[in-house]
């Protein structure tokens, strides 16, 4: 657990379990690899870095983005390629869900955490620029964005021009919270393969 | 094989974007391998005025934005870089409704795109190491160069096959990554004879322009820096000045370049030795064929594509007893070896060769034949298919089939 992402994954995956919707994580875990199904139902593919030493933050993400596509890619076929749709959450594995997308045709949500702007504010080193033009690339190639507030939605359409139709709000302190988030995944369910 | 075997290759340099020496090799391993009949799509990084997409002697070539990315650093460039080959990749295979049979690599600096492709589309992945981090750098000192050393140990790790250009490179690769001896393959690089076709005619106004008709020219192609081991030739060209009288021709830059035009001006011999820096292919082309010797003095040297070269033009050759160039050459057969950093070694055999033509004309015709039989895209082609088809007859027996 880094930050409070990781609660929040873990109770948004029980509660779609609950709503019969087959869930797959995938994530990072520097030892514990492999893939096990919890006892909240929710099926957890753990992956480490294969290349230890790093120059940065950058290039362990790049190079952990390759095994998180082998384990959803193991998934995907695992499941008989019946896998509708990726969520993720921010910039990290952007760069799987947009190769995922581009090779198998699953459509995929970006879910906005925070913004690079936001945690390094007036920063425009290379470094910044990087992460922001991967963020980008996550909400050019997304079939929708979803936020969690009113103020993400106006920072996302203020800081990179997300149409507004693309944006969806799903507030975790919603008594509509789950069913909210069970709508948006099925507007987008499938999108690619009919267009 | 149902149908035509399709392999896509991935390479950060294809021409006209011209780096190194995977650049030329990827491009005529491509087009022989289109020969023998594989379909190739080449995936590579674009170039100011080079098409995103074209069509080459039947190799369909991509080229990707490779700077979508600003990047804080060279390797941080690479892995961004391999981002968006990988996403343009998977779209084209996607076109191709799957219809890929392997992926190709080539060196670390395409390995992330290569290793999650494999994945993804669940196709063998094979690998050509050009070179190693821990051989270019002569161990590891940065956290930078650990990096790449462990992304090179990886890809090995995920490639099918690893295919190496040279015997020395085999066990260097093998001992550098830990590899099992039945993962790795010799194909040797190859040279393009063709490219001195019909260069013959007409050669005597174009050496006048760098040789007096009585001087012999000894050419040396290559960048001028320590491990090709310039300032050895330098240091033995008052040598063979004592024996035979001849013009030195330097191809390249680098470096040392200053350095050793201060050794020949303080050896009073500015005009027997010119230094031209980088010259067009023709011109190139055509020293290569007017030399009566080249010269390959490396300390350090993979593999020695210049002496494949010269050998294709008929140039005799004298190098340096090192690394790939102990390969290439059978000493008193197909050129001469010399003792590594030793100018009286490499005066001796410049001299053996200017000074007697009957034992010249015996050594470049024997290379040239040996060139024919080894070195020759169509043969390399033709390895390569049969591992790639290797590959496959193993791969359709495996659970990803």
């Amino acid at each position: 657990m880094v930050g409070q992402l990781a609660d929040y994954i873990s109770a948004l995956a029980t509660q779609l379990v609950k709503n019969k919707v087959e869930t797959y994580v995938v994530t990072y875990h520097d030892s514990v690899t492999g893939a096990v199904e919890e006892a909240n139902g929710v099926k957890v593919a753990r992956v480490a870095n294969p290349v230890r030493t790093h120059i940065g933050v950058l290039t362990w993400d790049l190079t952990l983005n390759q095994e998180i596509e082998r384990a959803a890619a193991n998934i995907y076929y695992g499941a008989n390629k019946q896998i509708n749709l990726i969520n993720v959450y921010d910039w990290h594995f952007i760069p799987a869900a947009v190769t995922l997308k581009n090779a198998l045709n699953i459509p995929f949500v970006y879910s906005v955490e925070s913004l690079e702007s936001h945690r390094s504010p007036n920063s425009n080193t290379p470094h910044n620029m990087s992460i922001k033009s991967i963020e980008w690339l996550g909400f050019y190639e997304a079939e929708k964005v979803s936020v969690k507030s009113e103020w993400m939605h106006d920072e996302i359409v203020r800081i990179y021009s997300v149409p507004e139709e693309k944006i969806q709000i799903v507030s975790p302190s919603s008594d509509t919270w789950i069913k909210d988030a069970v709508r948006l995944y099925k507007t987008v369910a499938g999108g690619l393969k009919s267009k | 094989m149902k149908n035509k075997l399709s392999v896509m290759m991935f390479t950060w340099e294809f021409p006209p974007r011209v780096i190194g020496g995977i650049s030329p090799h990827v491009f005529f391993l491509s087009k022989s391998l289109a020969k023998t009949g594989v379909k190739v799509h080449v995936i590579t990084c674009d170039f100011p005025g080079a098409p995103a997409h074209e069509v080459i002697d039947g190799v369909d070539v991509y080229r990707v934005d490779s700077y979508k990315n600003p990047a804080p650093d060279f390797a941080t460039w690479v892995y961004l870089m391999n981002l968006n080959m990988q996403k343009e990749a998977a779209v084209i295979v996607n076109k191709l409704e799957n219809k890929i049979d392997v992926f190709h690599a080539h060196d670390w600096l395409v390995a992330t795109a290569g290793i999650g492709l494999k994945h993804i589309f669940r196709k063998p992945l094979l690998v050509t190491m050009h070179s190693t981090e821990i051989g270019r750098r002569d161990g590891l000192h940065t956290d930078a160069e650990k990096m790449i050393h462990e992304t090179e140990a990886w890809l090995t790790y995920e490639a099918w096959r690893v295919i190496c250009c040279s015997d020395y490179m085999v066990s260097h690769v093998r001992w550098a990554f830990g590899l099992p001896e039945d993962k790795l393959v010799m194909i040797p690089n190859g040279v393009n004879l063709s490219v001195y076709y019909g260069i013959e005619n007409d050669l005597a106004p174009f050496r006048s322009k760098y040789a007096l008709p009585e001087e012999k020219i000894v050419l040396y192609v290559g960048r001028l820096v320590y491990e090709k081991g310039i300032h050895v030739l330098i240091n033995a060209v008052p040598k063979v000045l004592e024996k035979i009288n001849a013009k030195f021709i330097i191809v390249g830059s680098g470096y040392m370049k200053e350095q050793l035009q201060n050794i020949v001006r303080s050896m009073n011999l500015e005009h027997k030795v010119l230094f031209m820096g980088f010259v067009d292919e023709e011109t190139l082309l055509k020293l290569q064929k007017c030399a009566d010797v080249s010269v390959v003095p490396s300390l350090f040297e993979p593999f020695g594509i210049v002496a494949l070269e010269a050998m294709a033009a008929k140039s005799p050759i004298v190098v340096s007893d090192t690394g790939g160039l102990s390969e290439i050459v059978d000493h008193d057969v197909t050129g001469f070896k010399t003792y590594p950093n030793n100018p009286e070694s490499l005066a001796w055999g410049i001299s053996k060769i200017l000074l007697d033509e009957n034992y010249k004309n015996y050594i470049r015709e024997n290379a040239y034949r040996k060139i024919q039989e080894k070195y020759d895209w169509k043969k390399i082609a033709q390895q390569t298919k049969a591992i790639y088809k290797a590959v496959l007859g193993e791969f359709s027996k495996s659970f990803w089939a």
